[in-house]
């Protein structure tokens, strides 16, 4: 597709849009439901995941490789037989085939999603995280507002990071130590999904330790005159989150053994399936945005960056995501959490289509596949084409703004609100040029 | 084994100065001058001289990795020389002078650099576990440099034309050195990558794929760098081939189906030697005197390691849209670089002495235009290693270990596990404390052991606690001086005082003085160089 062509299909998605519409009938509905506040959980795909071996097959095609569609339980929808379970979800899941994105670099791609827009010099944009978390906290949040569960932040930790929104808004990191291990058998994924230091010291009762926190509290105060330096202020929030989390019974969420050995065995008895039940537990007590990041597992040790061997590995990291995802979007429905939880499975680019000579797929930004589901969006449907053999983008291109702006649409947030950046001036939670995608909210 | 930790917290020691004339004196005028003349022309007013307190934490922390002890702040704020602050430099960079007045080394100084190095150069070896094996390799070489003060080009010179791990007939150090190209893959498009952006300061990767419209560099040119590297053998390829076939010096640009052969960043075509490896002419090139990128380079990112912020910044990405705040600095600075043949320790003297790094952290005028004419000194994160060695030179921890006998991969030992949790390879200046560090330092076993009045888990604590003629201001004081390098101001000295003796939540002014230390070790003015 020509650059011409481009915009004009972009803007013609645009027509009948109308912001203040749907914003009336999200007031609407939030004054029949006050209680009513949407959350998002993002399975993270890091290395970028194919989409010739997933969501959009070219079975025949020269590209298509030894793997074969299967149905769903939306009619006309077909995914790979490497997801036998979460074709059962099939009605649920809007699968987005026509991502057309520009950047092929790891770290770059992976700020570009996660952010929506490239990294420009001094600005820090916060990444979507920190946008919805900011959006969505709830007053009286006793957890944190984003919590991002295995990341891999190497690639770029702007794209992990609060950015200008500050320190208050930055995620919870828990088990981001075991990329690499987690690849290895015999792994052992509890101690990265636990929360340590969380109870007081023995010999230390509530008072004595709100003591101890007051006299901290002048410290900090008194050091920060005249020091209005990140690093500081991060020190400050921190200990007030921590703090509060510690008084919190919210803060049960991390105790995963609560639940049924047949629930978590569901979820997959390891760290991407017993984080997506944790992100579950989190969203079920409120918080705001969830993250739960795929990468290595055994058989796959650099998760989705399947330059070589592309088709063994995807069978390994399916096999670890079919149980997961298909557990997290039938537990949150039977929960009734479903309406109100937007999950967004995305990596920060596809593959190529075409294979190449060490049986692998590099990255391929041009044309490539996410898919939402749950709270907001209508599922069962498959947005945009690709050409016969997926190099190209015919149909409904779809840009990182217009997915981010479909996101929080489906939350209820307005993108085109304005935050203000550590550059003095205003920006929007997602770019003007953003058209969401209607058809599927 | 009390008595000694009291007599250190009381005792005074002379100091012995031994003037010198001092080669970099000039150097260091020429920097005051730049970054006076800015101030002027900006109408910027820089905050005050940092006093003599918040200077030592401060050059400690930058130069040997941890803060001072209580018995040498005591010292060096007794100590009423002028020159008392370049002698500090000294002694931190060279070591303290012996009975003749020679100085025999700082292992404090190897040891803390060997790691700030590694973690510039192997950032891999700090985050991915496949790459971890590589990093205590690669520290203790690094290390050996920092001993001799080999010049800094020999040292980028060694690296960049390293032999590929596996390559036949190597030695502890040569596998050592094989580290940098190991965790880049051997990739030639990777390696390229890492060595202009580390060495030239120079981002040309983000041209790997296509031509962006509004950078400099055009992807012809970065596949033209990275066929320097184009004999290397990937790492993880089934092929049996030598670890660099030297006679290769061209690449095919992927998808293009281009073929480019090497050529240097300003567009020169090398001239190679026969049977020598295309890294060793690329290495020539970049140290040749002269070549725009080396020494600025170097010299850039010793100055963002002492600032916070590059005298070009972000780092690596030099250009029309990104100049440098003090031109004219960045040049005087690099020609002396390169004229003290390329010698770190000058470089760091020079930094260190000069006007802005010895100005305070607070300013209640601060600004932005404050940070970008360095007229503050900005509050930069720790290294785990930083702020795990600083807990034990404030607590008397008893695994302390000599810097020099610091052991890299402990892995169950409290350093290990502290170093595991508070890894980051984020810049200094954008750490952030995240949640889990705050409770492991509110709640974890280590600052729970130093903080408890039980005399058998702190050694500080307990020695503080029953000095017989310290009063409660006395001690508390000595805790300040332990831990924030600094004694406390009246103001809070009174509210102090008076929540110790009171008992404070507890009823047990010994408790009380816990908590006072307790709050101390958790505090910004701990947890940051500042």
């Amino acid at each position: 597709m020509n650059r011409r062509r481009f915009f004009q299909v972009s803007a013609g998605a645009a027509v009948g849009v109308s912001v203040s519409g749907w914003l009336q009938a999200l007031a609407a509905d939030t004054a029949k439901n006050p209680q009513r506040r949407r959350s998002c959980i993002l399975l993270w795909m890091n290395g970028g995941p194919t989409q010739t071996d997933t969501f959009d097959m070219k079975p025949g095609h020269a590209n298509g490789g030894p793997l074969k569609p299967i149905k769903t339980t939306a009619p006309g929808l077909e995914i790979s037989e490497v997801f036998p379970k979460l074709a059962q979800q099939g009605k649920h899941l809007a699968v987005i085939r026509s991502m057309a994105t520009k950047e092929g670099d790891h770290g770059r791609a992976t700020y570009l999603m996660r952010t929506g827009t490239l990294p420009q010099g001094a600005i820090q944009y916060p990444y979507i995280g920190s946008l919805i978390g900011k959006e969505l906290s709830p007053p009286d949040a006793e957890l944190p507002d984003v919590v991002a569960v295995a990341p891999f932040r190497f690639f770029n930790f702007g794209a992990f990071s609060s950015g200008f929104l500050g320190p208050r808004f930055s995620p919870l990191i828990i088990g981001e130590s075991a990329f690499g291990q987690a690849a290895q058998p015999g792994f052992n994924y509890e101690q990265f999904l636990k929360v340590s230091d969380m109870d007081r010291p023995g010999d230390v009762d509530p008072a004595h330790h709100n003591a101890r926190v007051d006299l901290l509290r002048d410290m900090e105060r008194d050091f920060s005159r005249g020091r209005p330096d990140t690093p500081a202020l991060s020190h400050q929030a921190a200990y007030e989150r921590a703090v509060r989390m510690m008084k919190s019974e919210a803060a049960r969420a991390f105790k995963l053994d609560e639940e049924s050995d047949k629930l978590r065995d569901r979820y997959g008895r390891n760290l991407f399936g017993q984080g997506c039940l944790l992100a579950r537990r989190l969203v079920e007590r409120g918080v705001p945005f969830v993250e739960v990041t795929l990468g290595s597992v055994p058989g796959a040790p650099a998760g989705w960056d399947t330059h070589g061997n592309n088709f063994d590995q995807v069978k390994a990291l399916c096999g670890v995501l079919d149980p997961a995802w298909s557990s997290l979007i039938d537990d949150l429905r039977q929960r009734g959490l479903l309406d109100n939880t937007l999950v967004v499975w995305m990596g920060e680019f596809g593959r190529t289509p075409k294979i190449n000579r060490g049986n692998g797929r590099d990255h391929y930004p041009n044309a490539w596949t996410t898919v939402l589901a749950g709270g907001g969006i209508k599922g069962g449907q498959t947005i945009g084409r690709t050409s016969a053999g997926g190099e190209s983008v015919e149909e409904r291109p779809v840009s990182t703004p217009d997915l981010l702006a479909t996101v929080c649409r489906g939350l209820g947030i307005d993108y085109e609100k304005q935050n203000q950046s550590n550059v003095g001036r205003p920006i929007r939670i997602v770019d003007k040029s953003a058209r969401p995608i209607t058809e599927i909210l | 084994m009390r008595f000694s930790i009291i007599a250190a917290l009381v005792a005074g020691l002379l100091w012995s100065p031994t003037a010198k004339a001092d080669p970099s004196d000039a150097v260091v005028k020429k920097v005051n001058g730049h970054i006076a003349s800015a101030w002027k022309a900006n109408q910027v007013s820089p905050a005050q001289r940092a006093d003599d307190a918040e200077f030592m934490r401060r050059v400690y922390l930058d130069l040997i990795g941890r803060i001072p002890p209580v018995k040498e702040v005591r010292d060096f704020l007794d100590n009423t020389d002028p020159n008392k602050r370049s002698k500090l430099i000294d002694d931190l960079l060279f070591g303290k002078p012996d009975e003749t007045g020679k100085r025999n080394g700082s292992a404090g100084y190897v040891a803390h650099f060997g790691n700030i190095w590694r973690r510039e150069w192997l950032p891999q070896s700090m985050s991915n576990p496949q790459f971890q094996f590589f990093g205590p390799q690669f520290e203790s070489w690094m290390r050996k440099q920092l001993q001799n003060n080999t010049p800094y080009d020999r040292i980028v010179r060694d690296i960049v034309t390293a032999q590929p791990f596996g390559a036949q007939g190597q030695t502890p150090d040569t596998q050592a050195l094989s580290a940098f190209l190991f965790v880049n893959e051997n990739k030639p498009e990777n390696v390229a990558a890492s060595v202009s952006r580390m060495f030239l300061g120079v981002k040309i990767e983000c041209a790997q794929c296509h031509d962006h419209p509004f950078e400099t560099w055009t992807r012809n040119q970065f596949w033209e760098f990275a066929s320097f590297f184009a004999g290397l053998q990937p790492t993880g390829m089934a092929r049996r081939l030598p670890a660099e076939a030297v006679e290769i010096r061209s690449l095919t640009i992927p998808d293009l189906n281009k073929k480019v052969s090497a050529k240097f960043l300003d567009g020169k075509e090398p001239l190679f030697q026969d049977r020598v490896s295309s890294r060793v002419t690329l290495m020539d090139w970049m140290s040749a005197k002269g070549n725009p990128y080396f020494a600025r380079n170097a010299v850039n990112r010793m100055w963002a390691y002492f600032f916070g912020a590059g005298l070009i910044d972000p780092l690596d990405e030099p250009g029309e849209q990104n100049p440098p705040s003090h031109p004219q600095l960045l040049e005087d600075l690099s020609q002396a670089f390169t004229a003290s043949g390329y010698d770190l320790k000058f470089l760091i003297r020079v930094i260190v002495s000069s006007d802005a790094y010895q100005l305070s952290s607070a300013d209640p005028k601060a600004s932005a235009s404050t940070e970008r004419n360095f007229a503050r000194m900005r509050v930069r994160g720790l290294t785990p290693e930083q702020l795990f060695d600083s807990l034990v030179s404030a607590t008397y921890y008893r695994d302390m270990q000599m810097p020099n006998q610091r052991q890299f991969v402990a892995p169950n030992s409290a350093r290990g596990e502290f170093l595991a949790k508070f890894s980051t390879t984020e810049r200094l200046s954008d750490v952030q404390t995240s949640i889990l560090q705050a409770l492991t330092l509110m709640n974890g076993k280590l600052v729970s052991d130093l903080t408890s009045t039980d005399v058998r888990r702190s050694e500080l604590l307990a020695g503080v606690l029953d000095t017989p003629f310290f009063n409660t201001e006395q001690k508390i004081e000595t805790l300040y001086l332990a831990v924030v390098t600094r004694k406390p101001t009246p103001d809070e000295l009174r509210r102090l005082t008076g929540y110790v003796d009171k008992g404070g939540a507890t009823g047990d002014s010994r408790k009380a003085l816990a908590d006072v230390f307790w709050a101390l070790l958790n505090s910004s003015e701990f947890a940051f160089n500042h």
